[in-house]
């Protein structure tokens, strides 16, 4: 078999795909596909919105401990999306982000949901939901200080993010399913999904009361020790 | 001048009354192997440590390292990728989830182009014959093969100084020697200047070109290997540092040429008379009912993996010690977890004295019956303090021959690895067991700490407890169990006494009787070997 | 691996973006159903998809395609009524054109998720941020160590006679223990992990990210003619029309459309044919021996 000799053509290649091709496929196929064009736009916005972040993290230096320990609180989110029903991932991703700050609360966020959909299935809807819990990291990181002095705030926050997710989420299979927003399909789809979304919404809440302590001082202590 | 240059080396902990290491000074040749002894807690890896920019703690550093004429400290952090430094835990040190991201993780880091990062993994693989693990996930790998994955990574940025922190640790005796070996190749064949600190210097000893001992933070000796041999008297503490040829030649009180391998041990042990086999007393196993029987057990963990236990018969009688024998990964600590009750086995019975595992109701199993010291006694540690750790472990305090008091305000994260091990089996023993298993007891420990185990192990025998000891430690195993099993193939290969045990093998076996062999029959430990060649002991 | 599994994943991504992105995107209920026909067949031909994966897409078919009549009432032709609510036949071809749709999406889907192992979905972010690649790897490693070490600790616990699931508030205690003492011994030996790392350069300078894929020919003709079929397949998408609502009102035969659909179903085809010359080039070969 040939391999693609010139350096040049190589690294054009490398770099092109990511950062040219998918926009531009993006931009393509929404002129051309009328009917999905909500769905395309908001996917590319998506990917894009991830290959920026991504970009950022990529120029600036993390320190290995600090790669570690995001390391390891990812693959606990992780970890936890394979307990059945209860799913700690929120949970995991927002105290990440209180004791190690908003970039490692997004990394947590997106990368768990990237990783554990290995396992589940990737589909279109992986970007939205690695910019979903994504974002639910990074917030919480801009917060962390009332997060971390208040319970209760940290419950409302962890039920916000838990309902504002189901909602969001289920706007976008809409969209896939009937080519354009329709408010009816919408209502079921809500209803139809009420039981999981309280179930997420109260199991985030638990979980986030339940990990506050222990998991927190476990952190505390580790970026005491090791200076993070 | 020389290669690498220590110059009135101090280094304390913050916070800590005495320094770690005092007024330290040595000069080490390009090519040089240099073993690194001492107790635990005497600075070894402290020095190492030092030599490494990256992995200095803080603290305050008096003194100066230089290498090759310059100051460490003014080595950019690529020029210190040169120096490779692998410790005592395999598994830690594993950054990444396939074996070759492992090894192409740091050219990685240093920005080297793809074609020079395949050449390199492919050489590398080649030397270190690890090609087959390429594609293998770094979890699934045996102690061995991740440590040697450690080392070969190490080796991919092309290294002159190559620091070893117990590589060995946690290996079974046979890789251990294949490990050394490799580091000795890597010395010989390339050039590489070597520091490694070692407990295990079986093998270490004859192939190095010199020793450092460290004492309290400071050399006491750095020498020859033959002339430390000679330098240390039968009654310093330091013999246990010294391979069983010497250690033998020491106790018998000899004169003459001092043996450092098995070899020289051999020749110096055929010049002796050989002695009535009677001048020893003879260990009686106990012969009492049976405590813990397995019955053709078969076991695995996936429904469609390898057996892991296959056909696995075993019967420990009550009130012995019994110790398992065996290669990283044969299934050791499989085989106690299904003893334990942990795991259930596909087919087969498993009895604790007499009794179907399964009869025993309501955790009565655990309360009073059988208790487990496992492999990673970290899976014990569940509080922020040993004092909470240790709470429902009074009665066993009581008796306890080491002061753990000192510890209790410690995390238990805090302690050095052998202090963790008594903290552990402090808490194995809370249920006060009729039969204890433990899992590796002996690791992180040094001679003297070992020594005390050994006489709590044959307390708690003198007690009726029945102890089962799996050990990678054959000189630990040959001085307290009294029969000996070697596990293989997901079963037991051959039990026997452990005399007969180290008599037969020839190479799961202890160097005493390795060494002894042709002259003295049964004499398995140094001790032994030399009662019965008439030493003064 | 058979021939598609081989390709560089960076050719495997550009196929399913294609493919996945007219399937989902067009429309076109021939290519629709096209799709679908072949993404079943690429599963079967893997063994993908079992028994039980082809009932529970069978069922999402059949809730996606009665789910639309029943809630969207708009359409010319009403069929009967039902709750007073008309049926109407353009909702009723509509909701099984988007349970085609559906359908060969989670089709596809699954051939995607199983070639794109742990592996490649770490290549080709390594292509972006070698930085998000290695942190990839190094999230990888620890859940497979997480799986071990959580049955390494209750067994641990379980000898110590204290984790005991005889009621489910005990079974919940002796979990969230098991957790604790897992997070524990994960963040504490991390420091390890961490040196380990320094020591071995990283945080020096720029990384790269090694990966034991090479862009080979066979994948710059795998990716141009994937291009290439995409494109007649999107012009073909752009010149037919599928209206639904009010009236059905399909134009898919045209010139461009049959075209669009021929281009199509040969890239829905690709990974079948490329396994297919695999095992034919195999037959040859040895036989001739
Ligand atoms: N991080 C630390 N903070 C404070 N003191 C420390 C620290 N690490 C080690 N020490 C102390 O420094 C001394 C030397 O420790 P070091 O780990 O170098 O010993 P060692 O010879 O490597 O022992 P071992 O054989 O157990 O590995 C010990 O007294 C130890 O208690
Ligand atoms: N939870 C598990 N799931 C799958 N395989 C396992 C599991 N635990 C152990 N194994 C495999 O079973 C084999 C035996 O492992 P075990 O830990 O019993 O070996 P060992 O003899 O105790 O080794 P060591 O001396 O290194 O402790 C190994 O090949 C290991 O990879
Ligand atoms: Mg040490
Ligand atoms: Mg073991």
């Amino acid at each position: 078999m040939m391999v693609i000799q010139s350096p040049r053509l190589r690294s054009f290649l490398r770099y092109a795909i990511p950062f040219a091709l998918i926009p531009a496929l993006v931009a393509v196929s929404a002129l051309l596909f009328e009917g999905q064009r909500y769905l395309i736009i908001s996917l590319g916005i998506a990917v894009l919105a991830l290959v920026l972040f991504t970009a950022g993290v990529e120029r600036r230096n993390i320190g290995s401990r600090r790669m570690v320990i995001t390391a390891i609180m990812t693959a606990l989110a992780v970890f936890g999306r394979f307990i059945p029903l209860f799913k700690p991932i929120t949970a995991i991703c927002v105290l990440t982000a209180i004791y190690l700050g908003a970039e490692a609360g997004f990394l947590c966020g997106s990368l768990s949901v990237l990783i554990s959909n290995i396992y589940f299935g990737q589909g279109p809807w992986t970007p939205f939901q690695m910019l979903g819990f994504g974002l639910i990291g990074l917030i919480a990181g801009y917060l962390s200080r009332p997060l971390m002095r208040s319970k209760l705030l940290l419950s409302l926050y962890g039920a916000l993010a838990g309902a504002g997710y189901s909602f969001i989420m289920d706007i976008w299979t809409v969209l896939w399913y009937a080519g354009r927003f329709d408010p009816a399909l919408y209502g079921t789809s809500i209803v139809s999904a009420l039981p999981f979304t309280l179930l997420y919404t109260v199991s985030n809440v638990i979980f986030l009361l339940l990990l506050r302590r222990p998991v927190g001082n476990k952190l505390r202590r580790i970026k005491l020790k090791y200076g993070v | 001048m020389a290669y690498l240059e220590l110059e009135g080396l101090s280094f304390t902990y913050p916070e800590a009354a005495q320094p770690a290491l005092t007024d330290i000074s040595l000069q080490i040749e390009r090519g040089e192997l240099v073993a690194l002894l001492g107790a635990t807690g005497s600075g070894k890896s402290t020095l190492l440590r030092l030599l490494k920019p990256e992995l200095r703690q803080n603290g305050t550093i008096q003194g100066e390292v230089m290498l090759d004429g310059r100051s460490v400290d003014s080595l950019s952090s690529r020029e210190s990728a040169g120096i490779g430094y692998v410790a005592q835990n395999p598994d830690e040190q594993l950054v990444t989830d396939k074996v070759w991201h492992e090894l192409a993780f740091t050219l990685e880091n240093l920005g080297s182009p793809r074609e020079q990062i395949a050449r390199r993994i492919a050489e590398t693989s080649a030397f270190f014959d690890i090609d087959s693990l390429y594609s293998r996930d770094t979890a699934t790998l045996s102690g061995g093969q991740k440590q040697l994955i450690n080392l070969a990574a190490v080796m991919t940025a092309d290294p002159e100084l190559l620091l070893l922190d117990e590589p060995t640790a946690q290996l079974d005796p046979i890789a251990a020697t294949r490990f050394i070996e490799t580091v000795c190749r890597l010395n010989r064949e390339l050039g590489l200047t070597v520091i490694v600190s070692e407990h295990r210097t079986e093998e270490l000893f004859s192939l190095c070109d010199r020793v450092i001992v460290l004492e309290h933070g400071a050399v006491i000796y750095n020498v020859k290997p033959h002339e430390i041999a000679e330098r240390i008297s039968s009654d310093s503490p330091y013999l246990s540092f010294l391979p069983a040829a010497t250690r033998l030649f020491r106790l018998t009180g000899s004169r003459g040429e001092v043996p450092l391998s098995i070899r020289e041990g051999q020749r110096y042990v055929s010049a002796l008379k050989p002695m009535n086999r009677a001048a020893c007393d003879e260990s009686k196993p106990a012969q009492g009912e049976p405590a813990l029987e397995l019955k053709n057990v078969y076991f695995r963990y996936e429904r469609n993996g390898a057996d892991i236990l296959f056909d696995l018969s075993l019967s420990v009688n009550s009130g012995e010690i019994f110790a398992l024998l065996g290669s990283n990964g044969a299934g050791k600590s499989t085989a106690a977890a299904v003893a334990a009750g942990l795991r259930k086995p596909l087919s087969g019975s498993v009895k604790l004295f007499g009794k179907r595992l399964k009869d025993y109701r309501d955790g009565s199993l655990y309360r009073g019956n059988l208790s487990l010291l496992p492999q990673d006694v970290e899976s014990l540690f569940l509080c922020e303090t040993v004092h909470e750790e240790l709470k429902g472990c009074e009665e066993v305090l009581k008796n306890f021959p080491y002061d753990l008091s000192r510890l209790y305000d410690r995390h238990p994260y805090d302690l050095s690895g052998g202090e963790r091990q008594l903290v552990a089996l402090c808490k194995a023993l809370s249920t006060r067991p009729r039969v204890l298993l433990m899992d590796e007891p002996s690791k992180g420990l040094d001679g003297g700490m070992k020594r005390m185990l050994i006489e709590l192990i044959k307390a708690f025998k003198a007690k009726g407890m029945t102890v089962v000891l799996i050990s990678h430690d054959v000189e630990f195993a040959a001085m307290c169990a009294d029969r000996c099993a070697l596990f293989a193939q997901g079963g037991i290969a051959a039990v026997d006494t452990a005399e007969r045990f180290f008599s037969d093998n020839r190479f799961y076996t202890t160097a005493a009787s390795r060494m002894t062999r042709l002259i003295a029959d049964g004499a398995y430990t140094v001790e032994r070997a030399a009662q019965m060649l008439g030493g003064n002991v | 691996m058979k021939g598609f599994e081989r390709l560089n994943p960076l050719s495997a991504a550009l196929y399913y973006l294609c493919v996945l992105g007219l399937s989902m995107f067009s429309m076109n209920p021939l290519m629709l159903v096209i799709s679908l026909f072949c993404a079943v067949l690429t599963c079967i031909a893997d063994g993908t998809v079992k028994a039980r994966g082809h009932l529970f897409a069978l069922i999402l078919f059949i809730v996606a395609a009665v789910l639309n009549p029943l809630i969207v009432h708009k359409g010319a032709t009403v069929l009967f009524y039902l709750n007073d609510r008309p049926f109407t036949m353009e909702a009723a071809v509509y909701g099984v054109t988007a349970a085609v749709m559906l359908t060969a999406a989670l089709y596809w889907l699954r051939s995607l998720s199983r070639v794109f192992t742990a592996d490649k979905v770490m290549y080709l972010f390594g292509r972006i941020s070698p930085k998000l690649a290695l942190l990839i790897s190094m999230t990888l490693r620890y859940v497979g160590l997480f799986k071990y070490r959580f049955r390494r600790i209750r067994d641990a616990q379980r000898a110590l006679g204290l984790y005991d699931d005889g009621n489910l508030i005990d079974a919940v205690r002796g979990n969230a223990r098991v957790l604790s003492i897992l997070i524990t011994w994960t963040l504490e030996n991390g420091i390890v992990t961490a040196e380990s790392m320094e020591g071995r350069g990283y945080g020096s300078g720029r990384r790269t990210s090694y990966a034991p894929y090479r862009l080979h020919g066979t994948d710059a003709v795998f990716m141009l003619l994937t291009a290439l079929l995409t494109a007649i397949a999107v012009a073909g998408t752009a010149h037919t029309s599928a209206v639904f609502y009010p009236e059905l009102n399909f134009d898919l035969l045209n010139p461009w459309g049959i075209a669009g659909t021929a281009a199509f179903s040969l890239l829905s085809l690709l990974p079948l044919i490329l396994n297919a010359k695999e095992a034919i080039r195999w037959r040859i070969l040895s036989s001739k021996v």
